[in-house]
């Protein structure tokens, strides 16, 4: 069992898969999330190195203020590989000034991850702003109707369970 | 009429922007507090709306929508109900 941030990850499980029991991370997610700690696919959840699950755990507390993923550009098609004779601190020092001009843009896909408490609170407030305007969507929430035009004579269990102003799953 | 998604991920293309009429009496309805009628349920409501009272219709009759700031983006459809609460009415002969 590894827990993170408080949720549990059983152990026999595909990474890929264990990943998604946190609330907002679907396979999608899961799968950038496996790429991003360099988690293979057929990886287990008790084969998770103990560094993987810090990194996890610490990207997960807040995705936002995680620093930027490194980027090396490929060389081109028509590429020449420098002399053997050029060291190689000459060569890094050439990409360093080669880099040194360009901002890096943070184009992280999960920098704006929102995961457990932060997403479930954002849903309660899309709601209650639907509710303070007056909207069709507001008011169908507070009578635990079903909100997209779906049949009422029968079923609409799941809205009647789940839709109401303070959501909570 | 369907209902605003999102302000700018809405199933809508980018390069069209929002679906809106313009409605030319919108100046004097800000000026006269009057009432625009008006059946253009799908029709987003601008920032420059606000403050404006519609009467938007329903299928039957016109509904007072009175625009504030926060239902910018939205549609007007979205603020005239079209369906009316069930209330079982007693029969009269049994």
């Amino acid at each position: 069992m590894v827990h993170i941030l408080g949720i549990n990850l059983p152990d026999n499980q595909l990474a890929r898969f264990a990943f998604t029991h946190i609330y907002g991370v679907g396979h999608h997610t899961a799968h950038r999330l496996c790429a991003r700690l360099q988690i293979h696919d057929k990886c287990k959840v008790k084969d998770l190195s103990p560094f993987q699950v810090t990194s996890l755990a610490s990207f997960l507390s807040s995705p936002g203020t995680a620093p930027p993923l490194p980027k090396y550009p490929l060389a081109t098609l028509n590429h020449v590989p420098p002399p053997t004779t050029v060291s190689t601190q000459e060569l890094q020092a050439t990409f360093l000034e080669a880099q040194k001009g360009k901002t890096i843009k943070n184009t992280d896909p999960l920098k704006n991850l929102k995961i457990e408490s932060e997403l479930r609170r954002e849903v309660r407030e899309n709601i209650a702003h639907q509710r303070m305007i007056g909207s069709y969507v507001g008011r169908r929430h507070a009578m635990h109707l079903p909100v997209r035009g779906q049949n009422t004579q029968n079923n609409a269990k799941t809205a009647k369970k789940l839709n109401r102003l303070d959501r909570h799953s | 009429m369907r209902p605003t998604l999102s302000l700018l991920k809405s199933g809508r293309s980018a390069w069209k922007g929002p679906y809106f009429v313009p409605f030319a009496n919108l100046r004097e309805a800000l000026a006269n507090h009057t009432p625009i009628y008006t059946q253009a349920r799908a029709c987003t409501i601008l920032p420059n709306f606000v403050g404006v009272r519609f009467m938007v219709h329903n299928g039957r009759d016109y509904l007072p929508v009175l625009v504030t700031q926060d239902m910018v983006g939205h549609k007007l459809g979205e603020f005239s109900f079209t369906k009316k609460r069930f209330t079982y009415k007693a029969s009269k002969n049994k």
